[in-house]
């Protein structure tokens, strides 16, 4: 195989579990054909169990699936009958339960049908690679190895790639490239120890979490006010997060690592506590079972206390004081004072960072094969903001290195055991005659291994020339290329020489907005004409991208006098399971933010406020006719302006978590940044017989109800995304991608395409059919009064106005009557009390 | 009974089972072909007659358009076999266009212009939906508020009357477990064996292994719609789907569905002269007209007034087939004309058994001769309200 171009026509996955279903509905999600295997069920046909997990598919939150359509894709098998289809697969990934026996058995069934060149990887989470590799045929194992996906696979980033012995080290790059560019993972190669990295990092954590919390006395709900977004991990923490995957699950991994590691020096730590065990003895596993170490009870939380050993309504929250002090940006000053500090509260956290960092140092060598995938392993597996040793490493190495010691030998540290002597060497920089001017185990030449004392640069293989700017530790510097120029809200920018990987001169300008949230007021407006201005008359193409998602927020109608401050990057766990859900409310609020209007309403500057919004259009439509193609390269959220930006790009290059929509109804308003014209431009363009109403209307009800996209294919359907605009399954990679097609539109001969001249009109009678849905949900009072405006010119606006059906306009008439719109909406008591409402609150408002 | 210039029988009358509607056993069998499949079973149970003298075929159907369309009525007499000398027309009033039909064809004999006539009604809810494929209203309907209520939903309406009326989520549910009950009854008990002509439904599904075309045949004999374990603690847990906090919900509604039913109507010359049996004798029928936005009382209107054209009293009826097209509008008729819910809709009605649309009046012409005929009553109405504000009602005699 080495020699030949490595592809994956087709894939399949052993055992249609939870995991197994959802890594056959990623394959599927990344266009990989997917065969599901399971046991052939006893009762409804040999398939009937297997079907019933991809039906299963469609039904689970966060969806596993892009599109639920795409359950149709994943073709189910049965061991009994379809053994011989293996034979077409270039990837078989077996997720079975966790039983060696069980998957032992497996393979010596499956083993005799694989395809010459067929990779074989066990997803697992706990057991020895080595070990599993020995029930595989000794001529076929240099074919085999683990792949740890973690739960939900969809949306979490990191995948442990550990090898076996004879793992031929060709096929592992040529299935790192497969998992990093077409299922989009985050890949950390893991050495075969128990629990490999992620989890043995996280689960001791965990177990260091209650062991301190006990000691410390703290409750679960206080531990997490804690262990959460003050520290820069999920919201969710320690425990709802033990709820969420599952208290079964948290004690069968504490259980493998009692069992597998004897000599470790914390072994005696590595035990399942009498609570959790009573939690999982009697069936409260969390989430699934709808109770663990929290339970909801009707709108309330409640948490289970220890000491009453019953439920009680949750209401431990961090003091003050420590919160306050965690607020400090310098790490060295913030772990210096909480352990410094003698409230509970602050041992109890400095305890766990010491531990933590204790740990880590003593075993990195054994499980990882250098310090920046011991880092990456917990910012992608566990949702982490930054990993341990960065951590210390900020904080000031010798510094915490001392501070470590000292709580050893005062017996303060849950283990005994020295660390190691590298760490004292890394902090005397002399030795290294190398950085002199940083200690710590992150350089500018690599990431420290110890095996081989040695600081590891980033893997070279090619698939990481298409990241041109991969996440950074906490020690790395942002070097997004070379200005062309900066404003307080744009930066146009090419990546030059410095820009990684990227061609110094392929003559592509980046613009990434400074914004908070990449939010577009009139000073984002002014930028992006003066950046198409620029690129017309010195660039081949214009990339829109952010440095960080989301895309954007959305329009920001107050005229941005100083530049906001205190902008938090989002956190590299943007994707978090809940957070999805939540994703479309948190929407509304976004848009409402970015509108940031209480003030221009004061002033009575509607005058203002209209002018802002022709800008607004005149931009768009500059996208579209400017002489050079724009692309616009979209991840996260694109809300309002950014979703109409992106329409009116030549093209987009989305990532799969691309959540697009045109929202502005949830606060009240309608879209009025080109929007509405572009959709009833479309559906003039692509009705079936002449009819632009049967796809208004569809256009009409996603924009009415403020539908957002849950993926970028699912924005295809919406119409936000056309179906030529690519779909990127990593967002390290879409720059790369953005490049590439504004370079192929380039070459292509761009020419801009001609304005559209005969749009055909909905009309009268489209507003007629359209007011005719309204009013019976007026009548019904799911909507009120006011949303029945805000409907009816919405209508008005994407049917072109009171004209006769069929009637031709060109684009100025729909944006004139955008503008007119949105102002009268926004002149309306009613749109400002719900702007103004979910400014305060965060919640839409019902007026 | 007053004089008529000359008398209409019903010499035969059957239906297709009901099918549910947009999934259900006859969502891939089109509407002409069922309206074709009653008009031959018609046809069969009148062995004398002479097709030939048939005066003309006039169908029933609410959404004639697509695969009802082009006057289905015509297109389905030619499948059905019958000679090209035999006319045929659609019409539509909504949900009472099947028994429309059996007045126009009753009205056409009574007058002396015709001797035979097949009256019918056919409907696929599954493939033409409710408000047709391409619902398109007049802007002036929002030029004037009296004039909104056209475009109300028939969902809004029934949340209007059971507002006004004051109907309750409880008296609904209750009517509707009523209405399931009696119809598994009469379906257990053979009551619908009479009227039901069974349809083999033959689907072409590719094996997509094989790459052959596989037959799927299955013959259908029972009406879909009654579901066995209905009860108030069931339906109490849907939601309204009309209003928010409102009353109706799919529970207490009738449900959407596939089927066709076809009459055969004769004078008395045409009786001797084809040596037919008469199953019933029409007697009258009467619509009327509501606002719109309360469209479920129709019959309010339109019951008092086919009574006093007819000289019966409400007393006098032994059956009245009331078409549930909501339990609410359904209580609201009962409560306002006293109806005996013991003689409406004895059977089950269109909450259990199903409301295709233009079909459902030529149907339950079938169930009420049928049925008078099996318990020995005689005289017996069918009723329904009518989209947009109607009411129709039909009496028949059985003989």
């Amino acid at each position: 195989m080495n020699n030949r171009k490595f592809m994956v026509r087709k894939a399949a996955v052993l055992g249609a579990g939870v995991m197994g279903a959802q890594i056959a509905a990623h394959l599927v999600n990344a266009n990989v054909e997917t065969l599901l295997f399971e046991l052939p069920a006893e009762q409804g046909g040999p398939n009937a169990n297997v079907i019933k997990a991809i039906e299963n598919l469609k039904k689970q939150d966060p969806a596993p699936l892009s599109m639920a359509a795409k359950a149709a894709s994943i073709q189910p098998a049965n061991y009994d009958q379809n053994l011989e289809l293996l034979g077409d697969c270039d990837i078989v990934i077996e997720a079975i339960a966790e039983r060696m026996d069980w998957k032992s058995e497996l393979y010596k069934k499956v083993a005799p049908h694989l395809g010459e060149d067929t990779i074989f990887a066990s997803n697992t989470s706990g057991l020895s690679i080595n070990e599993l590799a020995k029930s595989f045929p000794e001529n076929l194992r240099h074919r085999f190895c683990g792949i740890h996906f973690f739960n939900p696979p969809r949306y979490m980033h990191l995948a442990e790639l550990i090898p076996c012995k004879e793992s031929d080290a060709a096929m592992l790059n040529d299935l790192e490239a497969f998992l990093v560019t077409c299922l989009g993972k985050g890949v950390i190669r893991a050495k075969d120890t128990p629990n490999f990295i992620a989890n043995r990092i996280g689960v001791f954590s965990i177990l260091a979490t209650m062991h301190h919390a006990d000691e410390f006395g703290l409750g679960f709900d206080v531990v997490d006010a804690l262990t959460g977004t003050l520290i820069g991990r999920p919201k969710s923490a320690t425990f709802r997060t033990a709820d969420v995957v599952g208290l079964d699950v948290l004690a069968h991994v504490i259980a493998t690592m009692r069992d597998t590691l004897p000599q470790d020096p914390w072994h005696r730590y590595y035990a399942v506590p009498d609570w959790l065990q009573a939690l999982v003895d009697k069936g409260a596993l969390g989430q699934k079972a709808r109770r663990g170490i929290y339970q909801k009870m009707g709108k309330e939380i409640h948490v289970l206390d220890l000491a009453k050993g019953a439920y009680i309504l949750s209401a431990g929250t961090a003091e003050d004081d420590i919160k306050e002090l965690l607020k400090r940006k310098n790490l060295a000053s913030q772990l210096g004072a909480l352990r410094a500090n003698s409230h509970p509260q602050a041992q109890f956290l400095w305890s766990i960072f010491r531990d933590l960092f204790h740990y880590c140092a003593v075993h990195l060598g054994a499980i990882a094969d250098n310090a920046r995938d011991l880092d990456f392993s917990m910012r992608w597996g566990f949702g982490w903001n930054q990993g341990p040793l960065e951590i210390w490493q900020a904080a000031g190495w010798s510094e915490i290195a001392g501070w470590i010691n000292e709580d050893i030998a005062a017996g303060k540290s849950m283990s005994a055991v020295s660390l190691p002597e590298w760490v004292r060497e890394l902090g005397q920089s002399a030795s290294q005659a190398i950085d002199i001017s940083i200690q710590g185990v992150h350089r500018t030449q690599g990431s420290f291994a110890p095996s081989n004392n040695t600081f590891r640069p980033r893997s070279t293989l090619p698939v990481y020339r298409r990241q041109l700017f991969p996440d950074r530790l906490l020690s790395e510097r942002a070097q997004y290329g070379t200005t062309i120029f900066e404003s307080d809200a744009v930066r146009m920018w090419h990546t030059g020489e410095s820009g990684g990987n990227g061609s110094a001169d392929d003559h592509i300008a980046i613009l990434s907005f400074k914004s908070k949230m990449h939010t577009i007021g009139s000073d984002v407006l002014d930028g992006v004409q003066q950046a198409i201005d620029e690129a017309e008359r010195n660039w081949r193409a214009l990339v829109i991208w952010q440095t960080e998602p989301p895309f954007s927020a959305g329009a920001n109608l107050q005229k941005a006098t100083a530049r906001l401050k205190g902008d938090e990057p989002p956190s590299a766990f943007s994707v978090l399971a809940k957070k999805i859900r939540k994703t479309a409310q948190s929407a509304v609020l976004k848009a409402a933010r970015g509108l940031n209007l209480a003030d221009a309403l004061m002033a009575g500057k509607l005058a203002e406020i209209e002018a802002m919004v022709a800008q607004f259009q005149q931009t768009s439509q500059d996208l579209r006719y400017s002489m050079i193609p724009t692309v616009a390269a979209v991840d996260g959220l694109a809300l309002g302006g950014g979703c109409e930006f992106i329409m009116h790009c030549d093209r987009a290059v989305a990532t799969m978590e691309s959540y697009i929509g045109l929202v502005e109804a949830g606060v009240g308003l309608l879209p009025a940044g080109g929007g509405c014209k572009e959709l009833a431009l479309r559906a003039s363009r692509d009705a079936k017989d002449g009819d632009p109403f049967p796809l208004l209307k569809n256009y009409f009800q996603n924009v009415a109800t403020a539908q957002l996209s849950k993926s970028a294919e699912q924005a295809k359907e919406l119409g936000y995304l056309r179906a030529a605009d690519p779909v990127v399954m990593n967002r390290h990679e879409l720059l790369y991608v953005a490049k590439a097609q504004a370079i192929a539109l380039a070459e292509a001969g761009y020419r801009p395409p001609l304005k559209a001249r005969n749009i055909s009109v909905a009309g009268s009678t489209g507003i007629a059919n359209i007011k005719g849905m309204l009013v019976n949900m007026r009548e019904g009072n799911f909507i009120s009064d006011h949303d029945y405006l805000i409907g009816t010119r919405i209508a008005h606006v994407m049917c072109g106005g009171e004209l006769t059906p069929g009637s031709v306009v060109d684009e100025d008439w729909f944006l004139e009557l955008e503008r007119a719109a949105f102002i009268e909406l926004l002149a309306t008591e009613k749109t400002q009390a719900r702007v103004e409402h979910t400014l305060k609150t965060g919640k839409p408002l019902r007026n | 009974m007053t004089k008529q210039i000359q008398d209409a029988y019903i010499v035969a009358a059957v239906r297709t089972p009901v099918g549910k509607a947009p999934r259900g056993m006859f969502k891939t069998v089109r509407p002409d072909d069922m309206l074709a499949h009653v008009l031959k079973a018609a046809l069969a149970q009148c062995e004398g007659l002479d097709h030939a003298a048939i005066d003309d075929v006039i169908a029933g159907c609410a959404m004639p358009e697509a695969e009802q369309g082009m006057n289905v009525a015509r297109i389905a007499l030619l499948l059905a076999g019958l000679p090209d000398s035999v006319p045929g027309m659609t019409v539509n009033r909504f949900c009472a266009s099947g028994l429309q039909s059996v007045a126009l064809a009753a009205d056409r004999i009574r007058l002396g212009n015709a001797d035979v006539i097949i009256a019918a009604g056919t409907e696929s809810m599954s493939m033409v939906p409710m408000t047709g494929n391409k619902m398109s209203l007049d802007p002036a309907i929002f030029l004037r508020d009296e004039h909104v209520a056209i475009a109300y939903g028939m969902g809004i309406t029934g949340e209007k009357v059971a507002q006004r009326w004051q109907v309750s989520r409880e008296a609904q549910d209750e009517f509707a477990v009523t209405s399931h009950a009696r119809a598994l009854k009469a379906i257990e008990t053979g009551e619908f064996e009479q009227e039901i002509a069974p349809y083999t439904v033959l689907e072409k599904r590719p094996d997509l292994v094989s790459h052959e075309v596989r037959d799927i045949s299955s013959t259908r004999d029972t009406d879909e719609g009654p579901r066995p374990g209905t009860n108030a603690a069931t339906l109490a847990t849907l939601k309204p789907v009309f209003a928010a906090n409102g009353s109706v919900t799919a529970g207490n509604s009738s449900q959407m569905s596939d089927g066709a039913g076809a009459v055969i109507v004769a004078s008395e010359a045409a009786l001797k002269r084809f040596n037919l049996t008469p199953i019933g004798r029409f007697l009258g029928y009467s619509v009327a007209g509501v606002p719109p936005e309360i469209m479920g009382i129709g019959p309010i209107k339109a019951i008092p007034k086919v009574l006093k054209q007819v000289g019966l009293k409400l007393d006098d009826l032994d059956w009245i087939e009331l078409n549930e097209a909501f339990a609410a509008q359904s209580l609201a008729v009962i409560h306002d004309l006293g109806l005996n819910r013991a003689k409406v809709n004895p059977l089950g009605g269109a909450i259990a058994l199903g409301h295709p649309l233009g079909a459902t009046g030529a149907i339950r012409v079938a169930t009420l001769l049928h049925g008078l005929r099996r318990h020995h009553r005689k005289y017996g109405m069918v009723t329904m309200c009518v989209g947009t504000g109607m009411g129709a009602a039909g009496v028949f005699e059985a003989l």
